[in-house]
């Protein structure tokens, strides 16, 4: 069975034919029932028929023999013994016929019998006797036969028989068509069970037939159902156990799943080359996931990748990548086009299949050796028609087509990756490039604007040390640590205690200034008296009139002293600035102290170098002023010996010690030494300081009030310089005075203060307004005030009590304050003056509140565009603060206000900015 | 792309063949020479900066040549000084790109918020302004006080500068601009007391700030942290000295912390794929690999 061929066609004619002859069978069967059947049918037709006949024409030979017997008997007519003769020679065989038909049944054979005895009997009795009779005429004894009647006994008993027989003949007809009438009844019975019996056959065989065939059909549809829904799962086969055409087809249909799967491998592998490119970008790590991925699906042993590179004659075929290769000179790393079947390939842009080359030096090199190659191949991957690399693969085994077909279709797809791959990394290093460019655009942008502000800053430098030359000095710096440490501790003192000094300053300036008007009366009168021209008084008299004059002298220079130093500590101190003949100050000098010199008996040396300029910038009748003290001072303290005045360059030395803001400046040396008394060390800061003197004793010995020295000091710290002492008791001293040349300085009159001098002025609008503004400043936080000083600050406010202590604050800093008591107020104000530096502005505001005037300042027509405004806001809400930003505010600050708050953050908004 | 094009366009000092062979040469002698005598390593930094710098310097100090300024350099450390001082540029800012720190405000901070202690460092801090405004964002968020933030420069004069926590009075303005444009919530002025010339940052700010000198092209990662801004400092150094510094980076960054630089600079090293772009606009990366 396993090794025949029994196909479909064989399994439905099998089972057509199976069922035809069991249907031939049945019929058969049927048939021969029905023949018998009719067969009966007709014997029982037939030879009842012929039993009645039998039976009828015995009696009908019987009855035409008696009657021919009667009629011969009357007529004597011979021609009536016609019937009797001919029924005597028929009756017995018909007989015999009807025996033979009845000799199954018995008892009408008995009857039959019977019958024959009598007909016989009849005839014999009476039949043959009569007719005998009357043929010899024996009327008479034929009259007395009849009489006798002998045979009509038996007729009349051959008649009931007959009947008889023919009632038992016709029962068994009935009987027959009885039993016909059963086995025809069995026939439709069995015709029937035949039926069914044949329709089983039949569906059992065609059961088997079709369950044979679909269920290998069912079986080749699950398994491409299967695969179907497997997903591109190819590798399941149609396995089919009978050997018909569901086999064929399940054939046909794995072989045309190998192909699909085959082509399906091929796509695949195509188009994993194709996308390969995707997130790689740079061609060295295309050319090893390239060559890593196809060496194994090729069963190549060896790969080797050249990228086409240059172009023109210069195109080189340059290895990138080998796969599996093994030490330094494995392969060659480039060829030119056209050299080499590697080069040859790219020109022909043609594939090369090498199988079983000896000759051939490329090694595979494994674990255990190197071992030759089987088959080598060569293709060309090409872009647009242009070849762009070339790879070679080596294996121990032959490439099957296969291979080939999947290099041929990979060849277009892999050109493109390549090219793809090419491209990114040609717009990466773009990319990079413009990001070099971008980086390096913020480098020389961070440079520039550190340039700018080195440039800012120099710029600064050189205005500090130009302009402000005159002002920096070791003096002044001092003096600035001084005074920071001063401020500090002084913004601590009470407002009263500032006041109290402020008071004590100008009480004593204007003491000094009441107190000269009367003594220049005193004066002039006293003078005029003792010129004495009307002679009116005596010599005595003329004496006091001197006396009164010299006192009152004294007394002016005492105030004069006095006033000075109130002026110097009260800022009121006027420079004049202006070209000084150095040359006269030697001469002016002698003039004003030959005379002392000769009454004390003392030498007095004028030295003048011979380098120091002719012409000096710096206040003249200050320099004079100091000048004159220490010379005073120097002859006031020497009993004898000498006094000198030297003047000449200062050695840098020195001045980078006692002077070093005026390091860049031409600076004198102007210094006075004396044979006198001479200073103790401990001592000698002391006397620089107001009324101050070396001892109680000198105090006594010499008089004075001690404030020239001071005095003289802070007119030189004034003009740039300082003074400086070197002195051993009872030796001598001398005084140097370091003054600067002051060129620059303007020609003006300079109005300085100490205190300005020592502040660093940020700007140059704030220096021209500590040039043009007089009043006097504190020593405490005296930057501060410069910087506040006269700035004008708009606050806008409608809280009375607030108004007032802020107003009382500013103007305490010397601010320039102007109020509006709400936002249409401040604009009007606006409207009329705009130069405010800037504004303090409430919030909350009656009639228009800060939000909107800030917007309308704001505007781009507003002069105030510019101007900081701080917005002053009630507790404020995050959302309140982005709201007053928005308005236009610059920053702000929240009530109650914090002062100390308030001023670092005005400080920070009247700063001028860098770069702005 | 050779550097012609940029010196044609870009370059602003003197005027010399930027293919000159021998200034080449005598720029590399300048940076081994100062590598070799004080051991200050500039030898990765980008050529065509330190070219300028090197000319402005030699500007001021009316030198002619290279190798005059090398032969000044080496005789007289003062002369280093100077140009050190001029190789560090010192262009920073508080709150500078005021959209950065409100992206770190509003974008970063949350992240972090529930870590025990958070670690920034500000690679090359230059003045420390960007520590200053960073510690004052994290006042703000209530954060300062488990925060530690480390600022590094190579420069030790500045950090020493940074350490006072003053910043004159002429930048504040603009300051106070970044600071109310990052989203600062209280008033700037709260922070600072003032003197003439600075305005002086008050102490508790720089209180959890540890100013360190350290050398990105020569020193080690010395802790571990979550966020760490290089704004503006990479683009001195050529690419070599950029992946030192990058792989440093990344050693030195906690998992899944944070990395921003400057919104010129780009993510060019061979960590890119390391990092996700956190907040592409503002220079902002966070490490996704360990």
């Amino acid at each position: 069975m396993r090794n025949i061929k029994l196909n479909i066609r064989w399994k439905i004619m099998i089972g057509y034919f199976l069922i035809i002859c069991c249907l031939a069978v049945s019929i058969i069967v049927v048939n021969n029932r029905i023949s018998s059947l009719q067969t009966e049918i007709e014997t029982i037709t037939t030879r009842d028929i012929e039993v009645q006949n039998l039976i009828t024409t015995i009696r009908y030979n019987a009855i035409s023999m008696e009657t021919s017997q009667r009629g011969f008997v009357i007529t004597g007519n011979e021609s009536y013994l016609d019937p009797y003769i001919k029924g005597k020679s028929e009756w017995l065989a018909n007989y015999n016929t009807l025996y033979q038909y009845i000799s199954d049944d018995p008892s009408v054979k008995r009857d039959l019998e019977e019958i024959k005895v009598n007909i016989e009997t009849w005839i014999d009795t009476a039949g043959e006797p009569s007719i005998a009779l009357r043929k010899a005429n024996k009327t008479q004894e034929i009259i007395e036969f009849f009489n006798a009647d002998k045979g009509k006994q038996d007729i009349d008993k051959l008649r009931v028989q007959f009947e008889s027989m023919r009632q038992k003949e016709i029962q068994s007809t009935k009987n027959h068509i009885i039993q016909l009438e059963n086995k025809n009844d069995i026939l439709i019975i069995s015709l029937y069970v035949m039926l069914i019996i044949v329709s089983v056959i039949a569906f059992m065989i065609i059961s088997f037939v079709s369950g044979s065939i679909t269920k290998t059909i069912k079986q080749v549809v699950k398994t491409i159902s299967d695969i179907a829904s497997s997903e591109g799962d190819l590798t399941t086969r149609i396995h089919v156990k009978t050997n018909d055409e569901i086999k064929e087809l399940a054939e046909a249909t794995n072989n045309l799943l190998d192909n699909i799967n085959g082509q399906n491998w091929i796509q695949k592998k195509v188009a994993e080359v194709a996308t390969m490119n995707q997130g790689i970008n740079d061609i060295d790590t295309l050319a090893e996931a390239f060559l890593s991925k196809l060496a194994p699906t090729l069963n190549a042993t060896y790969g080797l990748f050249y990228i086409s590179r240059g172009t023109g004659d210069k195109q080189r075929l340059d290895k990138i990548f080998s796969y599996a290769g093994y030490g330094e000179n494995e392969a060659i790393s480039s060829f030119r086009i056209g050299e080499g079947l590697i080069g040859q390939a790219a020109r022909e842009n043609r594939t090369f299949l090498l199988n079983s080359t000896p000759e051939n030096p490329i090694q595979i090199t494994s674990g255990m050796g190197n071992f030759p190659p089987h088959s080598i191949l060569i293709v060309p991957i090409e872009f647009e028609k242009k070849v762009v690399a070339v790879i070679e693969f080596a294996s121990v085994e032959p490439f099957n087509s296969q291979h080939l077909k999947l290099l041929e279709q990979i060849q277009g797809h892999f050109g493109v990756a390549i090219n793809n791959v090419a491209g990114r990394m040609e717009v990466e290093r773009l990319l990079s490039e413009s990001q070099v460019l971008t980086e390096e655009l913020q480098t020389q942008t961070e440079e520039l604007q550190t340039q700018s502000e080195e440039l800012q800053m120099q710029q600064e430098e050189m205005r500090m040390t130009t302009e402000h030359l005159e002002e920096q000095n070791l003096f002044a710096e001092q003096k600035t640590k001084e005074l920071e440490k001063a401020k500090e501790e002084l913004e601590t003192y009470s407002e009263q205690l500032r006041k109290s000094s402020q008071y004590k300053t100008n009480f004593l300036a204007n003491m000094s200034h009441e107190l000269r008007t009367p003594l220049n009366s005193i004066l002039i009168l006293s003078q005029l008296l003792a010129e004495n021209e009307n002679k009116t008084l005596n010599v005595e008299e003329e004496g006091y009139a001197n006396v009164i004059h010299t006192s009152g002298n004294d007394l002016l220079t005492l105030i004069d002293d006095i006033l000075d130093l109130s002026k110097i500590e009260a800022g009121k101190v006027l420079l004049t600035i202006d070209e000084v003949n150095v040359s006269e100050i030697p001469e002016h000098m002698q003039l004003n102290f030959n005379k002392i010199a000769e009454n004390k008996g003392l030498a007095f040396h004028v030295n003048i170098a011979e380098d120091v300029p002719i012409v000096l910038y710096t206040d003249g009748q200050r320099l004079q002023q100091i000048l004159k003290n220490l010379l005073s001072n120097a002859f006031k303290f020497t009993e004898t010996g000498s006094v000198a005045l030297n003047i000449k360059h200062a050695d840098p030395n020195s001045v980078k010690k006692y002077v070093p803001a005026q390091l860049n400046t031409e600076v004198l040396a102007i210094s006075v030494t004396d044979t006198g008394i001479g200073i103790p060390k401990n001592k000698q800061q002391l006397i620089f300081e107001a009324f101050q003197q070396v001892d109680g004793e000198t105090n006594r010995l010499y008089g004075g009030t001690g404030l020239g020295l001071s005095i003289c000091n802070e007119f030189a710290r004034l003009l740039g310089g300082s003074i400086i002492v070197d002195s051993e008791p009872n030796k001598g001293s001398t005084f140097t005075l370091f003054i600067p040349n002051l060129p620059n300085a303007e020609k003006e009159q300079l109005i300085a203060s100490q205190y300005e001098v020592a502040a660093a002025v940020p700007s140059e609008d704030m220096k021209q307004e500590e040039m043009t503004h007089s009043a006097a400043t504190r020593k405490s936080s005296e930057f501060e005030i410069s910087l506040f000083k006269g700035k004008k600050v708009l606050l806008v406010e409608d809280d009375s009590r607030n108004v007032y202590s802020l107003v009382k604050a500013l103007e305490h800093k010397q601010f320039d304050v102007t109020v509006a008591s709400n936002g249409k107020e401040c604009l009007e104000i606006v409207e009329q003056q705009s130069d405010f530096d800037l504004v303090l502005m409430d919030i909350m505001m009656p009639i228009m509140d800060g939000y909107e005037t800030m917007r309308a300042l704001r505007l781009d027509s507003s002069e105030m565009k510019n101007t900081p405004i701080i917005a002053l806001t009630a507790k404020a809400m995050k959302s309140d603060r982005e709201k007053c930003l928005e308005a236009g505010a610059s920053d702000y600050i929240s009530k109650p206000l914090n002062m100390d708050q308030l001023f670092s953050l005005m400080r920070v908004w009247l700063t001028k900015q860098v770069g702005n | 792309m050779t550097n012609s094009f940029e010196e044609d366009v870009f370059e602003f000092g003197p005027d010399l063949n930027p293919n000159n062979e021998i200034e080449r040469i005598e720029i590399n002698l300048l940076v081994e020479g100062i590598f070799s005598a004080y051991g200050f390593d500039f030898r990765n930094y980008l050529r065509s900066s330190l070219r300028r710098r090197i000319y402005h310097r030699m500007n001021l100090e009316s030198l002619p040549t290279i190798t005059s300024l090398l032969d000044r350099i080496l005789h007289d450390p003062l002369m280093l000084e100077r140009l050190l001082n001029d190789f560090s540029i010192k262009v920073t800012e508080m709150f500078r790109d005021p959209s950065f720190f409100h992206s770190i405000r509003k974008e970063v901070i949350p992240l972090l918020r529930d870590y025990p202690e958070i670690r920034i460092w500000h690679a090359g801090c230059a003045s420390g302004e960007e520590a200053y405004s960073m510690a004052i964002l994290l006042l703000e968020e209530g954060l300062l006080s488990k925060s530690k933030i480390y600022a590094t420069d190579m420069n030790e004069n500045i950090i020493h500068i940074a350490k006072q926590g003053k910043f004159s009075l002429k930048r504040m303005q603009s300051f106070t601009k970044n600071y109310l444009q990052s989203g600062g919530i209280k008033e700037f002025s709260s922070y600072y007391t003032t003197d003439e010339e600075f305005a002086l940052f008050h102490p508790f700010i720089k209180e959890n700030i540890m100013f360190a000198q350290h050398n990105l092209a020569t020193d080690r990662s010395f802790n571990e942290f979550h966020v760490i801004l290089c704004r503006n400092v990479l683009i001195y150094f050529d690419s070599e000295l950029q992946n030192r510094v990058h792989n440093l980076f990344f050693e030195s960054l906690a998992p899944h912390g944070f990395l921003a630089l400057g919104n010129m600079e780009s993510l060019i090293t061979d960590h890119k794929p390391d990092y996700a772009d956190f907040n592409a606009p503002e220079r902002l990366f966070r490490k996704i690999k360990d």
